[in-house]
């Protein structure tokens, strides 16, 4: 059985009549790094802080370790870490006197457990350094430090790689990995699609407060979003009524030099290539794709222009 | 308790200031100066002739009160003028004089330093809950196993406790330099003042310090709440600082412009200055008294913060 960690229930937030989040429920599983997808303004910040309790719910519940936020808001807490936005610390005081402020709250941190992670985001050379001093990426790393000390089962990073550089992006998804495979519940949110495809397990794509769909990132060839690219010489139009002829049942488009089918099963593959050389066409290509997650998100969330960061589709 | 870590926290938060430190620091140094500076240009054979510089105010005095009674001057004046003869006459019969300094007159002499701790007071206590909100780490602190109001609660406390360490500071400089410059003695030294029937009493100096330094931390925690409060509502540290300042200096412009109004004894500006009742002379408003004033303070209080920690529990945190 899947031992759920975080989940939503009907939630819904309404400010001034206006609806941010819109009877949203999913289910976070143990040991998963799940993420929140969704352009600008889509309402992935909102449900955070509604989960994380910083701002009130309108509607629904949310349960955490199976503690309910609005009835048990202290019991729920107890075992979640996260950084909403931007972690802000406080300037004036080091680096390991901002964690001893974090530690003197949350039961059971040790003085060992704060060198533990201290080392573990690199920052030993740092850390009695006033934080005015740091650098965003050092910020960032104080901020992970801070949410991991009391060993949380539920982790909650919104947009964790704003103003980290690629090898801390790297650096990140790695550690949330290994955090994952000791059971830690990973729950990011983000409008960088590529990103979310690499960090991922599942994702909730999510428009307009409503939850789309929610995709498994490790399975997702399914036979519709499979297509097969032939790269010919010759007459395009011409190949492709051939094959259209033959293949009536078969969904074919032409594109640039290419023609498209959709199919998925080599079979058919190798048949359509054989059918093209029999009618003297030359072809130089074949080619298998698999629909991004970017391009299915751009489909379902229909205006491409609402994810200003990825303009250009990514082939595999 | 974990609990005590949130007051723990606050507490380090606070005196990881420098301005902290300065702010401890200045009024230490403003009463060192000022017993230096006194002692230095002080006259002592001046203070020995004090009955003939009494006898010269008498005079002065007066012929003062003639003009003003010629001149149908303002009552309040005539009135001063008056009291003013009276205690000096008082003072000469009785062999009491009003310039032998004690570290307990030094103590009394002192007593407005507490506007310059209740501006510093102001300022921690705009700052705790409101730049929390602008720096954005209110989200860091929100998020903690801790109900919302434990969270406020601590950070009241600390501002309250912040509020009394200055306070007591200020006491015991004050005592300590009062004492090194004029000695310890003292504690039956006398002042002259008025009964309500307008004649002339003596009260010990030391009743008048004790008095006022407990009216002064009164005066402070309302101060601390309204602040606080301010700073809750707004999230907005200037604002607090403002209000709270102009709550402190202002006020008694504006009672002088309401004093005909029956209800201005209920207005919080009316009751913020107490010291004033300790003897019950030079009071803007006749009507009020002691317990009075403390009764009104306290129901501010208990609904400033009533409305500071509902409003806290309910906001929406978008910082």
């Amino acid at each position: 059985m899947t031992t759920h960690t975080l989940e939503l229930k009907n939630l819904s937030k309404k400010i001034k009549n206006k609806t941010i989040v819109d009877d949203l429920s999913f289910s976070v599983r143990e040991g998963e790094i799940f993420g929140l997808l969704g352009p600008n303004g889509a309402g992935k910040t909102t449900t955070i802080r509604m989960i994380v309790g910083l701002i009130s719910i309108t509607d629904g519940d949310v349960f955490i370790n199976g503690d309910n936020i609005r009835g048990n808001y202290e019991k729920a807490m107890e075992r979640v870490g996260a950084i909403v936005e931007n972690p802000q610390l406080y300037d004036y005081m080091s680096g390991y006197k901002n964690l001893m402020q974090y530690a003197r709250i949350m039961p059971g941190v040790t003085q060992e457990r704060i060198d533990e992670v201290i080392q573990l985001v690199d920052l030993e050379y740092a850390i009695h350094d006033k934080v005015k001093t740091y650098s965003l990426g050092m910020r960032q790393r104080l901020g992970v430090a801070q949410a991991l000390l009391h060993k949380p089962n539920v982790l909650i990073l919104d947009e964790p790689t704003n103003g980290l550089d690629p090898q801390g992006i790297y650096d990140l998804r790695n550690y949330l990995r290994l955090l994952a495979n000791n059971g830690t519940s990973v729950v990011v949110s983000s409008h960088m699609l590529a990103e979310m495809q690499l960090m991922c397990d599942r994702v909730a794509i999510i428009q307009h407060g409503k939850l789309v769909r929610i995709d498994e990132i490790s399975n997702q060839e399914e036979e519709a979003d499979v297509k097969v690219h032939f790269q010919v010489e010759g007459d395009l139009l011409q190949a492709k009524k051939i094959l259209a002829e033959l293949n009536p049942e078969l969904v074919i488009e032409d594109f640039g030099k290419e023609i498209i089918v959709q199919t998925a099963d080599m079979k058919t593959i190798a048949e359509l290539n054989k059918q093209l050389v029999l009618a003297g066409i030359l072809v130089v290509g074949i080619q298998r794709k698999t629909k991004t997650l970017e391009e299915r998100f751009l489909e379902m969330t229909k205006k491409g222009g609402d994810v200003s960061e990825v303009a250009v589709p990514v082939n595999e | 308790m974990k609990w005590l870590s949130l007051l723990t926290n606050e507490w380090i938060k606070i005196f990881s200031r420098v301005r902290t430190w300065i702010f401890l620091a200045l009024p230490i140094i403003i009463i060192i100066g000022v017993a230096v500076y006194d002692k230095v240009t002080t006259d002592e054979a001046e203070n020995n002739n004090w009955k003939q510089q009494l006898t010269q105010n008498i005079n002065d005095d007066k012929k003062a009160l003639e003009e003003a009674r010629k001149n149908n001057d303002d009552d309040f004046y005539i009135e001063m003028l008056e009291s003013n003869i009276k205690q000096n006459e008082y003072a000469i019969a009785n062999d009491i004089s009003p310039y032998e300094t004690t570290a307990w007159q030094f103590m009394k002499d002192m007593a407005p330093i507490s506007s310059l701790i209740g501006l510093f007071v102001i300022v921690v206590a705009s700052d705790i809950v409101s730049s929390e909100f602008s720096k954005g780490t209110i989200k860091m602190l929100l998020i903690r196993p801790y109900s919302r109001w434990k969270i406020l609660l601590s950070k009241f406390l600390a501002t309250l406790g912040f509020a009394f360490v200055m306070w007591l500071a200020v006491i015991v400089a004050s005592w300590l330099v009062g004492g090194l410059a004029y000695g310890f003695g003292g504690m039956d030294q006398v002042y002259l003042t008025f009964t309500e029937d307008q004649q002339v009493k003596e009260r010990l100096i030391v009743e008048y310090v004790f008095l006022n330094i407990g009216l002064e931390f009164i005066e402070l925690t309302v101060l601390v709440v309204l602040a606080f409060m301010i700073s809750t509502l707004f999230m907005s540290n200037s604002i607090a600082i403002g209000v709270a300042m102009f709550t402190m200096f202002a006020g008694n412009i504006i009672v002088t412009l309401l004093a005909t109004k029956d209800w201005v004894i209920y207005t919080l500006f009316a009751n913020m200055d107490l010291s004033v009742l300790i003897d019950g002379q030079n009071q803007l408003i006749k009507d009020l008294t002691l317990p009075f004033s403390i009764s009104v303070l306290a129901v501010y209080t208990a609904l400033m913060l009533a409305l500071t920690f509902i409003v806290f529990q309910k906001r929406d945190v978008k910082a």
